[in-house]
């Protein structure tokens, strides 16, 4: 299977390790990777608060792209997944908004034709490749392992955007993927909530008071680590969990893994090669735990 | 339909209060939604049980709970489709505010934010004789925020009241956007300056992370969320950009403009302000400690292929043309 | 001591409305609602609020006759005609204070069709105007500053030497029991809907007002009529607003054709809503409905428009019984909705009682009479409400508090409620007594009505008064206690039961709301008076009191 690969900007700027997991996932999974060097970031949410044209005209623009190219998108973030989405959902229903949209483009000479369907690496599992398939290339199973999901808020909210009637199992998806690679699910209510990232400029107090609720939480249910398909998600779980100890005034420790490290895992990857040892919180103890030194 | 309803229950006036889940075996009809399971159990089975509840249709407010762990009036929740495989469905109170009883929780936090909007119209000109004139579109737009019932589900699953009581919230802060858009209010162009230049403040409009659970728990379409960036938008074109809020979301579009993706090193400068030294060191930890770990953003962003033709997007929507 | 001049007791519309005025005119003003404000049943008016503006050519005289025939010529001209030519100011101080009427295209207030009215004068919010106008006082409220007390149920007038003088309240949040002080007492409880099951009714309104006057001395008036809106949904009865035959719905039998025709061949489905309610019971007792219902087809509207203007009672539909209105029809019914009766007051809200007043639904001007219009509720709470409240203010200047024994009447209180929650369990419940009491009431004194059956329901009602009387709540707690707050409900809703019943066998005509099988015709000669109840030594009595007619004589009605 081939994708127009939207890796986002953190996978490309703060999080390369990320970027070099989905790659090396992908190829045993068998998904070619095309890249978008011209796509350009799709606001993030931010860009649209001032101004929503804009981010659904820079959105269109990637998917005219991807039509060119005359391939469906993957990605491996969630906000990239969610704002694209929004975007998207706003051009199909409304043809004269989209017309509008396509003047804009017209200057380059893109037209976006309306049949984008961006899907997020844990869907294109679930949905596209099946998850037999992952199971077969399972050479390490997480068994004994416990994770804890963190979804992010664009990839469940708001669900008409994100087609969750017709997808249902886009809601347990992250637990199915758990399950499949061997470990076990910790359930809790924060794994459908706001990780913080968004405000981190602006409120950071509250916004580490949110990684310290969350990874405590898990923390608490004896969690090994929290695996997450965003990587701001990531961002703010790991890179601010120092700070969510001082402001919590305790030790939590807890690992967070992107999506494609866990499954990279339990796929026999090394731990260099997922870019483990980059992260600011320790996945030492982890590692060793599941046979990975 | 034999459905267990399974409640988290208070009692506050035994020693040492402490909430228990508490199982009801009922019989329901296909059509019965939770809050007709939850009126058969007080009345037929254990009139302990406290709950707020009336109208029946979704136009009081008084029923808003957590169904399933998600904030929903339960009159509006049809039971059968709020069953899990095994027939149960699990009942807690709102989130946020505290419970005084069972499922009856202090609306205390929710009305003083409420108070604290100045939620009465307040016009600066001369009250004509008759009715204002405004577009009807005007007030349609105004009547999607005003189907508002104030029932908490917003703010009982809000993200930040979660970990801050001091923010606004969403109830609060679409209650306001529900005066600063209306013609009628503020100046004889409908701005409401003073209204924006309160809620610019910290712990309202730029505090929200645009999670969006308050757009999915609202019962009654009201969308909170979109309600608050509307406000934002309103703020920056009033003028009101001096602020963290303000300033990270010009920098993204600032950055994206010049670069066409993301630059995560350079927001936070751009975002806290160049001349706000503290701000800027708070970041410095965290820098510091990804740059040992090899994780930094670039410090050398590389622009996108073909960058100039995302320039002169942001730029023509940016600053449209005069016609 | 808690002491106020003006006392309101009831939050909706009328009641905020008389604290805004009261406090208006410099009293001293409290408001005391066993539910927050905003969770008020005024809320559940969808379809709009009625006033003739002049500048649009309309005549309040027009609206005035409208409003005596929809009565079936039992309304009070006098009142009605107050009503009327006030109801232009109110509108627009409504709007003013921030009211987000829908509008026409010049920006003016735009208006829709309303049953029983030779005109659209109907000024409306959507399908939701009793929420945005409740809301919207509610805002008002916080401005003013008006004490309000929250969640505190009145469970008895104070009394001293026949002057009323004050409420006894619980504190529902603590089980605390209060007595506030007052010179002056405005009741603005609401109806007694839940009185009937099923009903469109909230489960708050239980005629705690009309009770608490009627047990004090106060006269009730007009109580056998009682309204059954046409259009409630299958199963639970929730209502579906005229505001859908307004904008052009039709009622439709089970061979999809117009049955109106047959019964009002010029107003079609806009007939007042007593004949159209007739129409569709008689359809249904002769086999043309299905399941017991008949339909309410709004699929020809468009979706644009019920999304625009009806998009709330389309979401009802589909989240009650699964039916969208854009595709589908609405299986519906009559269903018991208002009462048209009430506590007996003057122009001014004034009732027998010294002191105390009355507005809204629990109050009979009577602006009502035998059938109330729709849309001319929210205007009679809001006209009424506020002219209560200026005369209230007045009044209370000129007279002391009455002093009272205030820990004598809190003890008393006490001990009665403690006496309630000390009942031993005996296998009855308050939730029983009350659904046998309203199937009764609704088998009985519904769209038709006869004297077996009214006595039947009056025999019921004697032995439901004897389970009352020793019926145990199972909770014995203090704090937010609700099962304590059903069973007094439930003494309320008994009283009214009573009054509705013995006041409609005394009538022995038909008129409005009011037809009876057994006498099935309308009897100027001997029955165009108010019938009255008041409480006596063993049980209610009945009296009459004469209609104001000023303008119009009474004709027969044709829609």
């Amino acid at each position: 299977m081939k994708y127009a690969f939207f890796p986002g900007c953190v996978a490309r700027g703060g999080c390369p390790e990320l970027y070099q997991a989905a790659k090396l996932i992908c190829q045993r999974l068998g998904i070619e990777l095309q890249e978008m060097p011209g796509a350009s970031c799709t606001g993030a949410g931010v860009l649209q608060e001032k101004n929503e044209f804009l981010g659904d005209t820079l959105n269109a623009r990637t998917f005219a792209m991807a039509e060119d190219l005359g391939m469906q998108i993957m990605t491996i973030c969630s906000t990239c997944q969610g704002v694209m989405s929004q975007a998207n959902f706003r051009m199909r229903k409304d043809p004269e908004y989209l017309a509008r949209v396509n003047k804009e483009l017209a200057e380059e000479g893109l037209e976006y034709k309306g049949t984008a369907d961006p899907k997020h690496l844990l869907w294109v599992l679930i949905e596209d490749i099946g998850l037999e398939k992952l199971t077969e290339l399972i050479t390490r199973p997480l068994a004994g392992i416990r994770l804890a999901p963190f979804y992010g808020c664009y990839l469940i909210r708001p669900t008409d955007a994100l087609d969750m009637a017709d997808h249902p199992e886009r809601l347990t998806a992250l637990e199915q993927v758990i399950e499949t690679l061997g470990a076990t699910v910790v359930d809790y209510s924060g794994k459908t909530r706001c990780c913080g990232f968004p405000i981190l400029t602006i409120n950071e107090t509250n916004s580490v008071a949110m990684v310290a609720k969350h990874t405590s939480d898990v923390k608490d249910l004896g969690a090994d680590a929290m695996i997450t398909p965003c990587p701001l998600c990531h961002l703010n779980l790991d890179g601010y969990q120092p700070k969510a100890q001082a402001q919590a005034n305790r030790k939590i420790e807890m690992p967070i893994l992107h999506l494609p490290q866990a499954i990279g895992l339990a796929m026999g990857i090394s731990r260099q090669e997922l870019g483990l040892q980059k992260h600011i919180m320790s996945t030492k103890a982890l590692t060793l735990k599941v046979g990975a030194g | 339909m034999d459905v267990t309803v399974r409640i988290r229950r208070y009692d506050p006036e035994v020693e040492n209060p402490e909430s228990y889940w508490q199982d009801y075996p009922v019989a329901l009809d296909g059509s019965a939604t939770v809050l007709d399971a939850l009126i058969k159990i007080r009345e037929e089975q254990d009139g302990t049980l406290s709950l707020r509840c009336s109208c029946r249709s979704s136009i009081c407010g008084s029923c808003a709970m957590r169904i399933n762990g998600h904030a929903g009036l339960a009159c509006k929740t049809q039971a059968a489709s709020a069953i899990d495989g095994n027939n149960t469905i699990v009942i807690e109170p709102a989130g946020v505010m505290p419970v005084v009883k069972d499922l009856v929780v202090d609306f205390s936090l929710f009305w003083d934010k409420i108070r604290q909007v100045e939620p009465y119209l307040q016009p600066q000109g001369e009250q004509p004789e008759a009715e204002y004139i405004a577009s009807n579109e005007s007030m349609l737009h105004l009547s999607s925020v005003t189907a508002c019932i104030m029932c908490g589900s917003c703010v009982s699953d809000c993200t930040v009241l979660e970990v801050d009581p001091t923010f606004l919230g969403p109830a609060a802060l679409a209650k306001a956007y529900r005066f600063t858009a209306d013609p009628r209010d503020g100046d004889s162009n409908g701005v409401s300056q003073e209204r924006l230049e309160q809620l610019v403040e910290p712990t309202g409009m730029w505090d929200c992370t645009r999670c969006g659970e308050c757009v999915a728990a609202c019962p009654k379409g009201v969308d909170p969320m979109d309600r608050i960036m509307a406000l934002r938008d309103q703020a920056m074109s009033a003028g009101l950009n001096n602020s963290n809020g303000a300033r990270h979301a010009e920098a993204f579009v600032d950055i994206v403009g010049h670069s066409g993706s993301l630059n995560e090193a350079l927001l936070p400068v751009k975002a806290v302000g160049i001349t706000n030294v503290p701000g800027l060191i708070s970041f410095l930890p965290v820098g510091l400690r990804a740059l040992t770990h090899g994780k930094m953003p670039p410090l050398i962003h590389h622009n996108i292929e073909n960058v100039k033709n995302v320039r002169k997007l942001v730029k023509k929507l940016e600053d449209p043309p005069l016609d | 001591m808690l002491e106020h001049d003006v006392l309101i007791i009831g939050a909706g519309l009328a009641g905020m409305r008389a604290a805004i005025a009261a406090n208006a005119n410099g009293a001293n003003t409290a408001i005391i609602s066993k539910v927050h404000p905003v969770r008020s049943h005024s809320n559940a008016a969808q379809g709009g609020i009625n006033a003739a503006l002049t500048d649009r050519g309309d005549d309040w005289e027009d609206h005035a006759y409208d409003t005596v025939k929809g009565s079936d010529f039992l309304g009070d001209q006098d009142a009605i005609e107050v009503m009327c030519q006030s109801a232009g100011r109110s509108l627009i101080d409504m709007e003013h204070m921030g009211v987000t009427f829908n509008r026409d295209d010049e920006g003016k207030l735009g208006t829709r069709a309303f049953g029983g009215q030779r005109r659209a004068r109907t000024f409306f919010v959507g399908d939701f105007t009793g929420q945005a106008l409740l809301h919207v006082m509610f805002e008002q409220l916080i401005k003013s500053g008006i004490r309000s007390y929250e969640e505190w149920f009145v469970t008895g007038l104070i009394t001293e030497d026949g002057q009323v003088c004050g409420v006894t309240a619980l504190e529902i949040r603590s089980g605390q029991v209060y007595a506030v002080r007052a010179k002056t007492i405005i009741f603005a409880t609401g109806g007694l809907g839940r009185t009937f099951e099923p009903s469109t009714n909230a489960l708050i309104v239980t005629g705690d007002g009309m009770a608490l006057a009627y047990n004090a001395g106060a006269r009730l008036m007009d109580m056998e009529m009682v309204q059954y809106h046409p259009t409630t949904l299958m199963g639970s009865g929730v209502l579906i607003s005229e505001a859908a035959r307004g904008e052009g719905a039709y009622l439709l039998d089970k061979n999809g054709d117009r049955f109106m025709e047959k019964y009002a061949p010029n107003m079609m489905e806009l007939a007042s809503r007593d004949v159209v309610s007739r129409a569709e019971q008689t359809e249904i007792n002769a086999g043309n409905g299905t399941n017991g219902c008949m339909f309410l087809d709004c699929r020809h509207l468009g979706e644009s428009l019920i999304m625009e203007k009806l998009s709330q009672i389309r979401e009802i539909g589909i989240d009650l019984i699964g039916v969208d209105m854009i595709k589908e029809r609405v299986p519906i019914r009559p269903g018991m909705h208002y009462i048209m009766g009430g506590i007996k007051t003057d122009i001014d809200g004034q009732t027998n009682l010294p002191g105390v007043y009355a507005a809204g639904e629990c109050a009979c001007v009577s602006v009502h009479g035998g059938n109330r219009l729709g849309a001319n509720s929210l205007l009679d709470t809001i006209v009424f409400g506020e002219r209560s409240g200026n005369h209230a203010a007045a009044a209370a200047r000129d007279v002391d508090y009455v002093e009272f024994d205030v820990d004598a009447v809190v003890k008393k209180e006490q001990d009665r409620l403690q006496g309630i929650l000390d009942r031993p369990q005996n296998g009855d419940r308050v939730g029983a007594i009350r659904l046998d009491m309203g199937q009764s009431l609704n088998n009985n004194l519904a769209v038709y009505r006869n004297e077996s059956g009214m006595q039947e329901t009056l025999r019921d009602l004697k032995g439901l008064e004897k389970r009352y009387a020793a019926v145990p709540v199972d909770n014995k707690g203090r704090i937010f206690n609700t099962d304590l707050v059903f069973s007094l409900e439930l003494g309320f809703m008994m009283d009214c039961a009573s009054a509705v019943t013995v006041s409609a066998l005394d009538r022995k005509d038909s008129r409005g709301a009011q037809a009876r099988t057994d006498f099935p015709n309308r009897d100027d000669e001997n029955w165009m008076k108010h019938v009255v109840v008041t409480k006596g030594e063993v049980g209610p009595e009945i009296s009459y009191l004469p209609v104001s007619i000023t303008k119009w004589t009474p004709e027969e009605r044709k829609y």
